[in-house]
């Protein structure tokens, strides 16, 4: 593909992603993670008209240019119904392409893993249309294994355009509560007993064991949780909820933990009276509200931006009055040939230089 | 997966192609057009160009032209014979070869010519699909002799060549006029604080034992000092659609066309002739292309008519 396709292609990214971010921010609101729910909001907004009315020589640009501006909303930070959202996007772009043979797919090096990781979240949560379609995907070829996201092209750019990804689609920070969940805090508790026990059995004082050998918080369990929950109580206030109403489907379904330890599970969450946090598959049917203003793509600050220049004809015509037989000649061709002359010295002096006018 | 025979045929029907179907079943819509009423931003977008372009009149230029053939005779095209398949799981690097910078107009374009390489390729099957007009160069005045100056072609003269990626200098030692080049930029480099610079024989290297950076700038460098820039833009494995034919590679895809200078005379040909001092020529100096040239300079048993000196000249768009 030419250098020429891609500088055409740029003029119409802007308006591409703008309508990929349309169309997912209104699969966003249906919180479903279904085909049938993506296959209706594509047939209304008539989204495979996208690819009509291109010329032929652009086709593949154009292709290249949309797949690509979709797969990255397949990749992380967004959250995973925008994912699956964007897995569907490409399915559907791919089939809906005018170019023919197909363009494909490019599917980086890095992005692997993050790719089955996503699948095998998929299949946890029995996201059966998802894994159909990734794995229909695959059978039909439509990926290429590429060492780079997209094929490098130089081009110079006057103001050098920063697209900050979408805030709405971005998966919320779940690290604290991954990293201490309950199982975590069980075992700590646990533990935390047993040592107890045994620093009591080996002491000699039976009840008041010795201030030295206190080297352990004694409440640091509790201190965890109570960070932990803090930490999402404050998430969800940033969300502009109040309470939490979902809590029958809240509650993760992955724990199997043992009779005591859903004892204590009961307790802890009776004490703090709101539901765990979901696991990634689920976590689209939480309830948030949206933030109603939503705007289509960031609108960055547009830097210093350069008023075109007219060009040098328009200036002159512009700026230079001429009148009848003058400008006649002017604008037909000189008949003059020799208008400049060497730097050195002929040798022979016998060639002579003739001018003709 | 393990789920049953009815949630297959569930979800075949529900993530088949019909449930794209913007349209009804019986109208086929018509492609080339943007739809009436559009209501996505691209598809308005596109309207205003479409409408625009209509009111100009541009047809196809040359350039689209032959960018198009190209590409029709390089997608899809598999091999007659099944040992010159391109076997499953082989590298494709796009190798970006930039024309040497001699000119100042140089800040939009970037005039290059795109190679498409298997990683079993050597690099010395890439020089040889690199096409420089300076190989063609003669030197030496041929006033006196004009016939004999196909004899002097640069590239035989000058076999050496070099490749210079991450670090490592690859020369070019299949002829045994081949001198090693390299060894000039690695003593001076020694000199100064550079890290040491190791050679390599071009023939013997494959792109798949080297390690590159991708559109990391390096160098290739022949006939002493005509130096090219040479940048990976894309590495990928095979796939079905690409050209499968082993003997296709190494693959043309894309070519800078230079506008040619042609000849003062009859300016139809492309000159091949330098003229300076010349009592007949019109300018000094001047270009003619062949015929014209010898028409004008000797006379039929080819005895050179008064005093000039002629080189012979290669324009920079010789292999458009």
């Amino acid at each position: 593909m030419s250098v020429k396709g891609f500088k055409e292609m740029d003029f119409y990214r802007k308006q591409v992603r703008s309508d990929c971010v349309e169309l997912l921010s209104r699969f966003q609101k249906t919180d479903s993670v279904r085909f049938e729910v993506f296959s209706n909001i594509w047939r209304e907004m008539k989204f495979s008209h996208i690819f009509y009315g291109t010329l032929n020589r652009e086709k593949r640009a154009f292709s290249r240019l949309i797949l690509d501006t979709a797969y990255s909303f397949f990749l992380p930070p967004f959250s995973f119904q925008i994912r699956v959202g964007g897995l569907y996007l490409l399915y559907c772009l791919y089939q809906c392409q005018t170019a023919s043979p197909p363009e494909q797919i490019r599917l980086a090096l890095k992005d692997w893993l993050d790719l089955s990781k996503f699948e095998k979240d998929a299949v946890d949560a029995q996201h059966l249309d998802a894994v159909y379609i990734l794995r229909q995907l695959m059978f039909q070829k439509a990926f290429n294994f590429t060492a780079m996201p997209t094929v490098l092209v130089y081009k110079k750019k006057r103001k050098v355009e920063k697209s900050a990804p979408c805030e709405e689609f971005m998966e919320r920070a779940t690290r604290p509560q991954e990293l201490i969940n309950i199982e975590l805090l069980e075992e700590l508790s646990n533990i935390h007993e047993l040592y107890g026990n045994l620093k009591s059995s080996v002491s000699l004082t039976s009840e008041q064991a010795d201030p030295s050998f206190n080297l352990v918080r004694k409440d640091l369990i509790p201190q965890l949780r109570s960070t932990v929950m803090d930490f999402y109580k404050w998430q969800q206030r940033k969300d502009g909820t109040d309470e939490d109403e979902d809590s029958d489907e809240g509650t993760s379904s992955k724990q199997e933990c043992s009779k005591r330890a859903e004892l204590i599970a009961s307790i802890k969450s009776k004490a703090f009276g709101e539901a765990a946090e979901a696991p990634k598959s689920r976590r689209h049917r939480q309830v948030e509200v949206n933030q109603t203003n939503y705007e289509a793509g960031p609108s960055h600050s547009s830097g210093y931006s350069r008023r075109n220049k007219p060009s040098l004809k328009t200036r002159t015509n512009e700026n230079l009055y001429i009148s009848g037989d003058l400008w006649k000649e002017v604008t037909t061709a000189t008949h003059i040939s020799r208008l400049t002359t060497l730097d050195f010295v002929r040798k022979d002096p016998r060639i002579a230089q003739g001018k003709t006018s | 997966m393990g789920i049953g025979a009815d949630t297959m045929a569930d979800l075949k029907s529900v993530c088949s192609l019909d449930s794209l179907r913007c349209h009804p079943v019986d109208q086929p819509p018509d492609t080339d057009f943007v739809p009436p009423d559009p209501t996505l931003r691209t598809l308005i977008q596109r309207k205003k160009k479409q409408d625009h372009r209509a009111s100009l009149k541009i047809c196809k230029n040359r350039h689209d032209l032959y960018a198009d053939e190209l590409e029709r005779l390089t997608v899809g095209r598999k091999p007659e014979e099944e040992a010159d398949m391109v076997p499953e799981g082989e590298v494709v690097l796009t190798i970006n070869v930039y024309y040497p910078a001699t000119f100042e107009k140089f800040t939009y374009v970037r005039p290059h010519v795109t190679l498409l390489m298997t990683g079993s390729h050597s690099l010395a099957e890439l020089r040889d699909a690199i096409c420089c007009v300076s190989d063609l160069q003669v030197c030496g005045e041929f006033s006196n002799t004009p016939d004999m100056a196909p004899d002097f072609i640069s590239k035989d003269h000058y076999k050496s060549a070099f490749f210079y990626f991450e670090g490592v200098f690859y020369n070019d030692m299949r002829y045994p006029e081949c001198q090693d080049i390299s060894i000039t930029t690695i003593e001076w480099a020694k000199t100064r604080n550079f890290p040491a610079y190791s050679q390599a024989k071009m023939e013997d290297t494959r792109f798949v034992d080297l390690k590159l950076k991708v559109g990391f700038p390096y160098l290739y460098c022949h006939q002493g000092d005509c130096e090219h820039l040479v940048i990976i833009t894309d590495i990928r494995l095979t796939h079905e659609n690409d050209c499968l034919d082993k003997k296709l590679y190494p693959l043309l895809t894309h070519k800078h066309r230079v506008t040619t200078q042609k000849c003062a005379v009859c300016h139809v040909y492309i000159g091949r002739w330098f003229t300076t001092d010349d009592q007949f020529a019109p300018s000094d100096p001047c270009l003619f292309c062949d015929k014209c040239f010898r028409m004008l300079h000797y006379d039929a048993e080819g005895n050179k008519l008064g005093e000039f000196l002629a080189y012979p000249y290669v324009d920079r768009g010789a292999f458009n």
